[in-house]
């Protein structure tokens, strides 16, 4: 169920949005164009980007390779931008922008099936029986974004049918407000166009008498009703008029082309475009990593989409400005085993693993923490979930010591305050 | 039918730690080469009581492919190091290195006469080399670099017909190009494209391939072994798939799929020396190995290999088999 699932009808068969909404939606896609207004937006909008590597990508052919060991497969590692890091050789653009790039070599999240790593990595932490948790992304929407947004909060895609019912976003305490626009076998939300028998003239005018109409029963009325009610028909008129975002036909053949034209580099465009619009969180979710077969066919078909997409990011975030405020995480429920079995595949495997980030707040080139000659498990600096994600509060402005209350219950925005990893924060 | 496939048995088993890929046999002897994921090169006699494998040399990465050639005094091996390097079959002494392709090296053959070998790579190139010299003779390009959806391709097997006129390649995609040796010329394309599986919706990948082929004694057919589509692509999760053509004509003559207790890859293909029957190798979390008999139509005999098998070799008579795969190196005898 798409909580953003909008009933044009019933919607615009009442008064609609407030007139500040479309003409405050009209700037944020003008400031596409605009570098003054994108360097303000910048100052003060902090994104996140997740690229959320379902299935489980292997670390041994990503981040923390092994040549020459047993466990290490065929690829070699190659050295990159910053000297004594080295990475898998399937990710050769990526090696020349680790001065972006912190890497995090120690997760031992010991939750090794699909669904339990998935929640565990999404949410930083398990549900418990009474009590359902946000997600990641329902945090930051919620302390990054702003209650009268003319955009999306939570922007969520996952086209692939297997591990979906994993990818659903989850919003817990925080309610429905913070669930995502989920996204998934197309890269355009439906039930956002205006009908075409509706002139956006039309459109516009409903808002503006709905607007006063509403303004004239508030006056001399102390009632937050209307003002909510107000709030709210402003965020549906501004998804309305966010559909633009979503359409990659409005960048140039030329940007297009340098995303390229796998479905994962399409819906990076579309990612930057929301960040750039003032989203504070988007998940891209590129399945499917898991190569109990074939890993090493798997990975260099996958690696290769997930080398070029990601660097073309960084590259075209930093070239707009917008790196510097946009976090870049690379994810997935659990790595995969040292151990390569019979198919010439990796199994799943929690106990020693990776993870990136990228951009905002990161101290670019770092690499905490470290495992063993093999890969089997972590040597140095291990940490969990919690600690992942106090750092990525951390690294874009978020108090990880801050504390929610469910009634009377304070519950705190990381599992058991874990500190954030510093030495990888700038 | 000189042997009776039936009679299928194993008479040597070596256990190793390593996963071993490529294999060549030393004629008319019990010795074969083998490469392995230790990044070496071993030289095994099977013959020994107790085998001890011998290092001939090393790679920078998994040696996935050998060859003897040059009336069997040259070994050349190549490795997803995407080198080819000569080494004396004796002295085991290096004799040429050579950054033969750009990407990953996934086969090696040697011609029948063993004065060239035939080299494929990821870079999706055919290079045909004098043994002798070392220098590069003829390239042939006939397999595109990307998929139909946009990821990198890969070019897995490669083979010369029985009078070396003729090579064939084999893709990811399931493209077959057959080839003039003299001239370089193609001479026909083959669509053996059940052999590839791209998941549009659940998984958003691919994986198969073509992975062996091997032309008739008399050159006439090619025979071209994968897997067959597969639903679940987590796994190798189909029958493996033998498909033949008539080149000549274009065709698809024939598929046979093992049952569905033998799922996998056929990684290997060799006819018998009589072309009576021809063997196909491989596995998936198992081993495979069938018995084909191309003119019935039909699977004489499939059974589950020891282990995944990456390398085969037929004995000159064609009663014994030489494989190497995952953790093991193994010998069946036919003769009951």
């Amino acid at each position: 169920m798409n909580p953003f699932r909008l009933d044009r009808r019933s919607f615009l068969g009442t008064s609609a949005a407030a007139s500040g909404a479309l003409a405050a939606d009209m700037t944020l896609l003008d400031a596409l164009q605009n570098p003054a207004t994108a360097a303000e937006m910048k100052r003060k909008q902090k994104s996140v980007i997740l690229l959320w590597l379902a299935g489980g990508a292997s670390q041994l052919e990503t981040f923390d390779p092994k040549p020459g060991r047993p466990t290490g497969g065929p690829y070699r590692a190659i050295p990159t931008s910053m000297p004594g890091v080295h990475i898998s050789e399937l990710m050769p653009k990526m090696a020349t922008r680790m001065k972006h790039t912190a890497i995090i070599r120690s997760l031992n999240t010991k939750i090794a099936d699909h669904g339990g790593g998935s929640d565990l990595m999404q949410l930083g932490r398990r549900d418990e029986p009474s009590l359902r948790y946000p997600d990641l992304g329902a945090v930051v929407a919620r302390e990054l974004g702003s209650a009268d947004a003319a955009v999306p909060d939570y922007v969520s895609f996952y086209a692939q049918t297997e591990g979906r019912g994993s990818a659903v976003g989850q919003a817990g305490f925080l309610g429905a407000r913070y669930l995502p626009m989920f996204l998934t076998d197309k890269s355009k939300p439906e039930n956002l166009e205006r009908i075409a028998s509706l002139s956006d003239l039309d459109h516009t005018q409903r808002a503006e008498l709905r607007d006063h109409l509403s303004k004239r029963f508030a006056r001399g009325r102390e009632t937050s009703a209307v003002g909510s009610h107000n709030q709210a028909y402003a965020r549906v008129r501004g998804l309305m008029a966010s559909e633009k975002l979503f359409d990659i036909e409005q960048e140039s053949q030329k940007t297009r082309d340098r995303y390229g034209p796998t479905q994962f580099g399409q819906q990076a465009l579309v990612a930057r475009r929301l960040v750039e619009a003032g989203v504070p969180f988007v998940k891209l979710g590129r399945g499917w990593w898991d190569s109990h077969g074939e890993n090493f066919e798997t990975h260099l078909e996958l690696v290769a989409d997930l080398d070029h997409v990601m660097s073309t990011l960084l590259d075209d975030l930093s070239e707009r400005g917008l790196l510097e405020n946009t976090l870049i995480v690379t994810l997935s429920e659990f790595g995969r085993t040292p151990r390569i079995n019979s198919s010439l595949g990796r199994d799943h495997f929690a106990s020693a693993w990776s993870t990136t980030l990228s951009g905002c707040g990161v101290k670019g080139g770092a690499v905490h923490g470290k495992t063993d000659v093999d890969g089997n498990t972590v040597a140095e600096g291990e940490i969990g979930a919690p600690q992942l994600f106090a750092t990525i509060f951390e690294a874009v402005g978020i108090d990880p010591a801050k504390e929610y209350h469910v009634g009377p219950r304070p519950i705190p925005i990381v599992d058991k305050f874990a500190g954030a990893v510093k030495q990888i924060l700038a | 039918m000189a042997f009776d496939p039936t009679k299928l048995k194993v008479v040597k088993d070596l256990g190793r730690q390593d996963i071993l890929f490529g294999l060549a046999r030393r004629p008319n002897s019990e010795r074969v080469f083998v490469g392995s994921s230790d990044f070496k090169l071993y030289d095994v006699d099977l013959a020994a009581a107790k085998p001890e494998p011998k290092p001939v040399g090393e790679h920078g990465s998994y040696v996935t492919c050998v060859a003897l050639a040059g009336e069997g005094k040259l070994l050349i091996s190549g490795s997803y190091d995407c080198k080819l390097n000569w080494w004396d079959a004796s002295t085991y002494k290096p004799v040429r290195s050579l950054e033969a392709h750009k990407k990953q090296i996934r086969s090696v053959v040697a011609s029948p006469d063993g004065k060239t070998i035939a080299s494929i790579a990821d870079d999706m190139a055919c290079r045909l080399w004098d043994v002798a010299s070392g220098k590069l003779v003829r390239e042939f390009n006939g397999h595109d670099a990307q998929t139909p959806t946009h990821f990198p391709s890969m070019l897995y097997a490669v083979c010369f017909s029985n009078d070396g006129k003729l090579l064939a390649t084999g893709d990811k995609v399931g493209r077959v190009c057959v080839w003039n040796v003299a001239d370089g010329k193609k001479l026909a394309q083959l669509d053996a494209s059940g052999m590839y599986t791209w998941d549009p919706t659940a998984r958003r990948h691919s994986i198969g391939g073509i992975r062996s082929l091997a032309f008739s004694p008399d050159g006439a057919t090619i025979a071209v072994g994968g897997t067959g589509k597969i639903g679940n692509i987590d796994h190798l999760d189909a029958p493996a798939r033998l498909e033949t053509f008539d080149w000549q004509a274009g065709k698809s003559t024939l598929v046979l799929s093992t049952d569905g207790k033998h799922k996998g890859l056929i990684e290997q293909l060799a006819f018998a020396p009589d072309g009576s029957w021809l063997v196909g190798a491989g596995g998936g979390n198992a081993g495979i190995i069938a018995f084909y008999d191309l003119k019935a139509g039909k699977i004489i005999f499939q059974d589950a290999a020891p282990m995944h098998v990456h390398g085969l070799a037929l004995s000159e008579s064609g009663d014994t088999l030489y494989a190497s795969g995952h953790n093991k190196l193994l010998v069946w005898s036919l003769k009951g």
